[in-house]
């Protein structure tokens, strides 16, 4: 028996010991365990750059925005599925969310936070700051001329428990793009600065760059705004252009590369639902431009075809290289698009010079699509021509394929004169892109109440 | 310890002279039932030995013992004799039924067993046998329509695909709805099996207990029952007890081995009138079937037509005279086999027993190449080092390895590759050309051939898990006693996930490889206080405290682009990515359980438990749920007890019960940048990531974090009665229950203007309120032949009841249209979608403006208003009924479960309309007058419809313009329909997609023969056969409805390209020696 007992109190021992450690529930229910360990609590201006940028060469020049308004504006067709549907002008607030949430999300977002960094009290580096303006302009710019008025005063405060930004009008928001370009200006040209660019996959750092970049997207929103100020858009483009991109070198492109593919490319890659559209490849064929097999693959027949509106042509041709190569770049502002800024303001003031810059644009145009600088053709198509509008903007919405900047032209000038989808289930081609679903869902008391014939600002 | 030793030999010495010195003779004798009928199966002990025996058929045994000793019988249900050996050779015993027959021990929370008749709330146990001659790999598969209150649906028919298990409705928005699972005291891991649209089907970790295994498994339903788990306790929970060697009195050998078949059960119908192409052409690699007549063709015998081995299709009269032909792609499933072999050896003495079991599972499913297979081993052991301490221990060891083929929305999916391909298009005649490029009927675009799939994309997945616990009981005295259980649940899954060079989805080819560890600790420790404080009336106490860890750590790396094609190593490509994430949470308690009995009539229980958990802030860290709960057996009062009342209590009960944050909630961090455009990328939709350009990035967080969380609280009451008659030959239990879940703790979507797409938030409210009735009655009882069924029925509401402020709806799952959502007001996970236009009375609008864009007579797609509440998966009611019939050796058992109300969204159908391949796309053929009206003399009678609605159309400001008139308008439901508004692709709306999910199903049925004793060496056993799913009638067109795209997830009732279900024949045999 007293073999027993002396087991009982080796367990009372036990028991006793379990209880003590009842007393160090404070350093099991340790609150640093709450820490997450795979996730950094900051992080540097120069990681977050680049993520952003990568971003927006996807989303605002890439799939959900291009694709669409390509589709409208014939660059391309939808021969299949949602993209074809796209084509009868057939999209909703659904459709929307990949291309609008990842702008507050992903870009502006992200930028703020650069920009508050970048004001840090003893690490002031506002080479960095003009950069993120530079790209938060870039940014609002392209958002606000396919959705119209934007949260941008309230936005990005989730974490001020602002859940519900309200909307400024697009007329401010023209206002803050100028204001953000003016700053990154001012900002670029600082002779202080602490920590440099870096992080940059656009233009490595290169501060004169950006500094062109900042006037070359104001040209491009000063242009935009000439149905609503007449001469002084244009006045305001030239000035803007005299200090902006000065040769294709200067594009403001996003790389892609095995590991990241070019949206369009992988979209080929994974769906194959668009094919090139047959009014851009007709443009193309009747003057044999070179630009043809690098906007077009050969078709099914090994000749350069487009799809015809609404034809649900698969054997059309698929985008060529320029546009879907795995590595090819996206445009978020050209040397060329400058160029026909430029061209377009001196034609409507009646400057001189209107016809050398449409000339340099085209050839810019051409050489950076093909690598070639193609004078005979030049010379035989274009040199020489006098200039229209029509010729003008024909010509730019051939450069602008796979960019914002053709169904942006083509609601403020009309051109090109595109004909209405048989099928379409709106009397007009859209002259927006509807708020999405999470906005209308969780920013209900805020999101402006749009249909896809609702004119934006600048179009009224 | 030597000399426990020596001293544990000594009694052993005197044990076993003592033996040799009695004077040992044969009993036998005949054991009768209370009405004189001899009862079979009875155990016979002789008391303090290990001798024991059973009585026969006829009720007869014989045993060895000595005069002075005792004899113990027991029975179920009957009260237990004991009769002392005297000078005569025989005994013959007359049992009495157990007055409180049903009073079985149940297992309540943190391992407190009661008598049911004392419990103040609905447990339901399940019994054991039945789990094991289920052929389920998945334990909780053998749950379906076991209970009432439970709700179990089964991802696929796949082997090795998830279960999603709900206990009374849902009490989460968007956490874990699945209950705990308590093995042995410990909790273990049963995550997994949520797949999202695409991808595979994953198994979740309940498929790693070997079924066999169980010797008892209880259902703990509501917040009274489960109260003392605290935090973990909101989904109700499942007691898993498993087998130990006591109540053995001699070894014990037991050998079960099964072989079952598997067949695909529903699939969709197809037509087989038309070919590939469009507008009534034959097009090679078409998408669709919408091309001529295939008896209008032939081949023309072009061997450069690589697509085809006889060439292309050519009108007849055209080509070389072989005919085209419908190809059926169902073909390409096979028969799944399944082999299943267990085995275990177990004992009990006065001072321990052990239970030791291996088991082994083989199988391979109905998609070729997709396997499951399973190898446990376990011991369970216990000693008792003296008359008032024992230990034990419980391990066991599981391999589960499985090879899982892509699945849903996903163009390399089995089904949406498989449902897709054209009518006249020859899947199995080659997948691979000889250069390594794919043979599909989209000419090399589109979606993978199924052949392809299922041999060069394979995702092999091997969890090796370790389970264990060790346990110390000290009864001090009769009244004082203490256990400590602790233990843990380790595993390490690791997965490789391989796509062939050439492949739809990953065209360069695509490795991803993972490896996780989870770990969960805990540690209860309870002391006990038993006190009869008089005749009449008892008290216990309990008093305790619980640690608890959680944690799990991943690591993820994947390369896209091989350069060597077939060699699956991430070095062999330059394009990787990397990427880890941890989760890691405790919690500590203590915890109270005090009980009251008064006469076997009355019995209150109160419970209490303080919680604190790391993964709430500092100033909400702990947290208090209470319990209550009466019991009342009326019965007790006076004469009321007769031949026909036998039994009647009443219940109530209440309690608060939580859940916690998951970690690292409270604050917001940097993540790795990548970002997808919802139509390309890889498996998690990641278009674009880093490292990219020779950089690595981060964006901010997401997700807000809150440091003011709190909390999520579940209040619930219950009242029930269990009534029983006859003997207890009937019973009936009534339940009705009342959640109500509040401050409900998920991460709240926002405007992603704020910066952020959500912030976690105590943001819900919802509640579940129904009744579970069981039905229990043994109609026949004869000496040869007994009939036993039960029948469960439940009905429950479980609406939400508030989001957080400015919010509508929470996502839960789907594709943009339709989705699975939860909305105030509506059931929880509603689903919804784009609707017709209708008028003010819900009449669809069928069109009659002829100028307008959209066909007069068909309906027209509301895309202005959004979507709108469309259907929801979750059923009116359920019920099932087992019934049980045994003639001598012979049983037979079978479970008829039936569903009814809730729809599901059969997408697979509404796009099979696009391609022209759903049977119902073969009523297309239209002829036109020059005026662009159908011509009625030559379009086919039966190929015209009146679509169901009213006269109306949509006016130049988008307003429903109503005639109220009713449509007679005949059409034609032809390509243009099903390209258009008559499938998802055209821009139909889901809601025309929705369909009935109800079913009746012969969910199991076992015909059994007991093996009698054969000679010395078999002690018993069982040949059985089971079928599962022999017989399904249900309204869905598509297949078996009892699916789910995304496995075991919140969001149910989606059906877009699911692997189907399946139907299953198992022979078994159980051997005893």
């Amino acid at each position: 028996m007293k073999k027993n007992r002396n087991i009982t109190y080796k367990g009372l021992v036990l028991i006793l010991s379990v209880f003590v450690l009842t007393i160090s529930c404070e350093k099991w229910n340790d609150s640093d365990i709450n820490i997450d360990p795979d996730k950094p609590a900051d992080v540097s201006m120069s990681l977050i750059l680049p993520g952003v940028q990568q971003s927006m060469g996807f989303n605002l020049v890439g799939n959900n925005t291009v694709r669409t308004n390509n589709i409208w504006m014939q660059i391309f067709e939808g021969v299949d599925r949602q993209s074809y549907t796209e084509g009868r002008y057939q999209i909703t607030a659904a459709d929307t969310g990949n291309s609008f949430e990842p702008m507050y999300t992903e870009m502006m977002m992200n930028l703020g936070i650069i920009i508050d960094k970048a004001n840090d009290e003893g690490v002031e580096s506002p080479h960095f700051e003009g950069v993120a303006e530079v790209l938060m302009a870039t940014t609002l710019g392209i958002g606000t001329d396919l959705f119209g008025d934007m949260p941008y005063t309230e936005a990005f405060k989730g974490g001020e428990l602002i859940f519900s930004p309200a909307y400024d009008t697009q007329e401010s928001l023209y206002g803050t793009i100028n204001t953000l370009l003016d700053q990154a200006v001012s900002n670029l040209n600082s002779a202080t600065n602490v920590i440099d660019v870096e992080g940059d996959v656009i233009y490595d750092g290169d501060i004169d760059l950006w500094k062109k970049a900042a006037y070359s997207i104001k040209a491009r929103h000063a242009i935009q705004l000439s149905a609503k100020n007449g001469n002084a858009a244009y006045t305001a483009a030239l000035a803007a252009v005299s200090n902006g991109f000065t040769s294709n070198d200067d594009d403001m492109l996003v790389p892609w590369e095995a590991a990241n593919g070019n949206p369009i490319y992988q979209f080929m890659e994974e769906r194959t639902d668009i094919r090139m559209g047959a009014y851009l490849i007709d443009l193309l064929l009747a003057t044999d431009d070179p630009r043809l097999p690098f906007y077009a693959e050969e078709d099914g027949d090994g000749n350069y075809s487009g799809s015809a509106l609404r034809g649900q042509d698969a054997n059309a041709s698929y985008p060529g290289p320029n546009i879907a190569a795995i590595d090819a770049s996206t445009k978020l502002m050209t040397y060329s698009e400058l160029k026909f800024i430029e061209a377009e303001a001196r034609l409507v003031l009646g400057q001189a010079g209107a016809q050398e810059a449409y000339e340099a644009a085209v050839a810019a145009s051409v050489l950076r699509v093909t690598g070639d600088a193609n004078t005979a053709w030049l010379d035989a198509n274009i040199n020489g021509d006098p200039v229209t509008m029509e010729k003008l903007m024909t010509q730019k919405y051939i450069d602008g394929a796979a960019t914002n900047q053709p169904y942006a032209d083509y609601r403020r000038t009309g051109f090109p004169n595109l004909t209405l989808a048989s099928d379409a289930v709106i009397s007009e081609i859209p002259v927006r892109f509807p708020y999405p679903q999470s906005e209308l869902d969780y920013n209900t008391q805020n999101v402006p109440s749009v249909t896809l014939l609702t004119k934006l600002w600048w179009d009224q | 310890m030597k000399t426990n030793l020596s001293g544990i030999l000594t009694l052993l010495l005197a044990f076993v002279v003592h033996i040799s010195f009695a004077q040992e003779k044969t009993i036998s004798g005949m054991v009768s039932d209370q009405s004189g009928l001899p009862l079979p199966g009875v155990n016979i002990v002789v008391v303090g030995t290990t001798n024991g025996t059973q009585t026969d058929f006829d009720g007869n045994y014989t045993i060895k013992a000595s005069e002075g000793q005792t004899l113990l019988f027991t029975y179920i249900g009957q009260k237990e004799m004991r009769k002392k050996v005297g000078a005569g050779n025989s005994i013959n015993v007359q049992m009495e039924d157990d007055a409180q027959a049903l009073d079985e021990v149940v297992v309540t929370a943190v391992g407190i067993t009661r008598s049911e008749k004392g419990l103040g709330y609905n447990v339901q146990t399940v019994e054991a046998e039945a789990i094991s001659v289920k052929p389920n790999a998945d334990l909780v598969n053998s749950l379906s329509g076991a209970t009432s209150g439970v709700q179990i649906v089964s991802a696929s028919g796949e082997a090795g695909a998830s279960t999603f298990i709900t206990i009374r409705g849902s009490s989460s928005i968007t956490g874990n709805n699945q209950p705990l699972f308590i093995v042995n005291g410990q909790p273990i891991d049963t995550g997994g099996g949520d797949s999202g649209t695409g991808g595979v089907n994953t198994s979740n970790r309940t498929i790693d207990i070997n079924p066999d295994d169980i010797a008892s498994l209880s259902v703990l339903k509501g917040g009274a029952a489960t109260a003392l788990y605290g935090v973990r306790a909101a989904n109700g929970a499942i007691i898993i007890t498993t087998k130990s060697g006591k109540n053995l009195t001699e070894r014990r050998i037991e050998f079960h081995t099964s072989i079952g078949v598997d067949v695909v059960s529903h699939l969709p119908a197809r037509q087989k009138k038309y070919a590939q192409g469009s507008n009534g052409n034959w097009i090679g690699g078409s998408a669709a079937s919408w091309g001529p007549e295939i008896s209008s063709l032939e081949y023309d015998g072009d061997t450069s037509y690589k697509w085809d081995p006889y060439g292309q299709l050519v009108p007849k009269g055209t080509g070389n005279g072989t005919p085209a032909q419908y190809y059926d792609p169902y073909d390409f499933f096979q028969n799944g086999y399944q082999l299943n072999n267990r085995f275990s050896i177990s004992n009990g003495t006065e001072q321990g027993d052990y239970y030791f079991s291996m088991s082994n599972l083989e199988q391979t499913g109905i998609i070729p190449n997709n396997t499951y297979g399973r190898t446990t081993i376990r011991l369970n052991g216990s000693t008792k080092i003296s008359d008032k301490i024992t230990f034990g221990a419980n391990m066991a060891y599981t391999n589960s390895r499985a090879v899982q083929i892509q699945k849903g929305s996903n163009v390399s999916g089995i089904m949406l590759g498989l449902l897709r391909t054209a009518t006249t298009f020859d899947n199995s005649a080659g997948y691979e050309f000889a250069d390594g490029t794919q043979r599909n009927y989209r000419n090399g675009g589109g979606y993978d051939n199924p052949y392809w799939t299922a041999n060069n994309i394979a995702y092999e997945e091997d969890v090796n898990r370790f389970t264990g616990n060790i346990n110390l009981n000290v009864q001090f005295t009769d009244e004082l006693s203490l256990v400590y259980n602790t233990g843990i649940d380790w595993y390490n899954t690791k997965y490789t996930d391989q796509f062939k060079i050439g492949s739809r989805g990953n065209p360069s080819g695509y490795l991803g490889e993972y490896m996780n560890f989870n770990s969960v600790f805990n540690s209860d420790l309870l002391l006990t206080y038993r006190k009869d404080i008089s005749d009449k009336f008892n008290m216990s106490a309990t008093i305790g405290n619980n640690f608890f860890s959680d944690y799990s750590k991943y690591l993820f790396g994947d390369a896209t682009g091989l350069e060597i094609p077939d060699f699956y190593q991430l070095n062999n490509s330059s394009s990787n990515t990397t990427s880890t994430a941890t989760s890691n949470y405790r919690t500590s308690a203590v915890f109270a359980d005090l009980q009251f009995s008064y006469d076997d009539m009355i019995f209150l229980g109160f419970t209490g438990r303080n919680d604190w958990a790391t993964t709430m802030p500092q100033q909400n860290k702990s947290a208090f749920y209470p319990s209550a709960s009466l019991g009342f057996v009326f019965s007790e009062i006076g004469d009321l007890k007769s031949d026909f009342f036998s039994f009647g209590k009443l219940r109530a009960s209440a309690a608060r019960t939580a859940n916690i944050a998951p970690a690292y909630s409270t604050s917001n961090y940097y993540e790795a940048a990548d970002g997808g455009d919802g139509w390309t990328g890889d498996d998690a939709g990641i278009s674009y990531r880093f490292p990219y350009q020779g950089q690595t990035a981060f964006f901010v967080d997401d997700d807000l974090g809150n440091a003011d969380l709190k909390h999520e609280t579940q209040d619930t009451w219950e009242v029930g009665a269990d009534l029983r008659f006859f003997k207890s030959r009937l019973g009936i239990d009534f339940t009705y229950f009342n959640n109500t879940n509040t401050d409900l703790l998920m991460a709240v979507p926002i405007a992603a203007t704020s910066g952020f797409n959500s912030v976690f938030l105590n943001a819900a409210s919802m509640e579940s309120k129904g009744v579970e009735i069981s039905v229990n009655a043994t109609p026949i009882r004869t000496e040869n032949f007994t009939w036993d069924f039960v029948v469960n029925y439940t009905q429950f509401k479980n609406p939400v009841t508030a989001l957080a402020d400015g919010v509508d709806n929470i996502f839960l799952g789907g594709f943009t249209t339709p989705q699975v959502r939860a909305v105030v007001g509506e059931e929880y996970r509603s689903i919804f979608g784009e609707d017709w236009y209708r008028d003010a009375n819900g009449n669809v609008l069928i069109n009659d403006d002829p100028t307008d864009s959209y066909r007069d007579g068909y309906p027209m797609t509301n895309t202005a208003q959004g979507l709108v509440p469309i259907g929801n998966f979750n059923p009116d009611w359920t019920a099932n009924m087992t019934n049980t019939i045994t003639y001598k050796n012979l049983s037979l058992s079978f479970l008829i479960d039936v569903k009814k109300g809730g729809v599901m969204y059969n997408g697979t159908a509404f796009a099979m309309n696009y391609f022209g391949v759903s049977e119902r796309t073969v009523n297309r053929e239209v002829y036109y007058n020059t005026d662009g009206s159908i011509n009625f003399d030559t379009t086919p009678a039966e190929n015209l419809v009146v679509m169901d609605g009213v006269y109306g159309h949509i006016d130049a400001n988008g307003e429903v313009v109503s005639s109220g008139v009713s449509n007679v308008t005949p059409v034609v439901q032809d390509q243009a329909w099903f390209e258009g508004q008559g499938s998802n692709f055209g821009g139909g709306p889901s809601s025309a997609a929705m369909e009935p999910a109800d079913w009746v199903r012969l969910r199991d049925l076992t015909f059994a023969y007991n093996l009698p004793e054969i000679g010395d060496v078999i002690k018993g056993g069982q040949i059985y056969f089971s079928g599962r799913n022999l017989w399904i009638d249900t309204p869905y067109s598509g297949i078996d409805p009892e699916t789910n795209l995304g496995g075991a997830t919140n969001a149910q009732g989606m059906d877009y390209f699911n692997s189907p279900g399946t139907r299953s024949y198992t022979l078994g045999l159980k051997l005893t020696f």
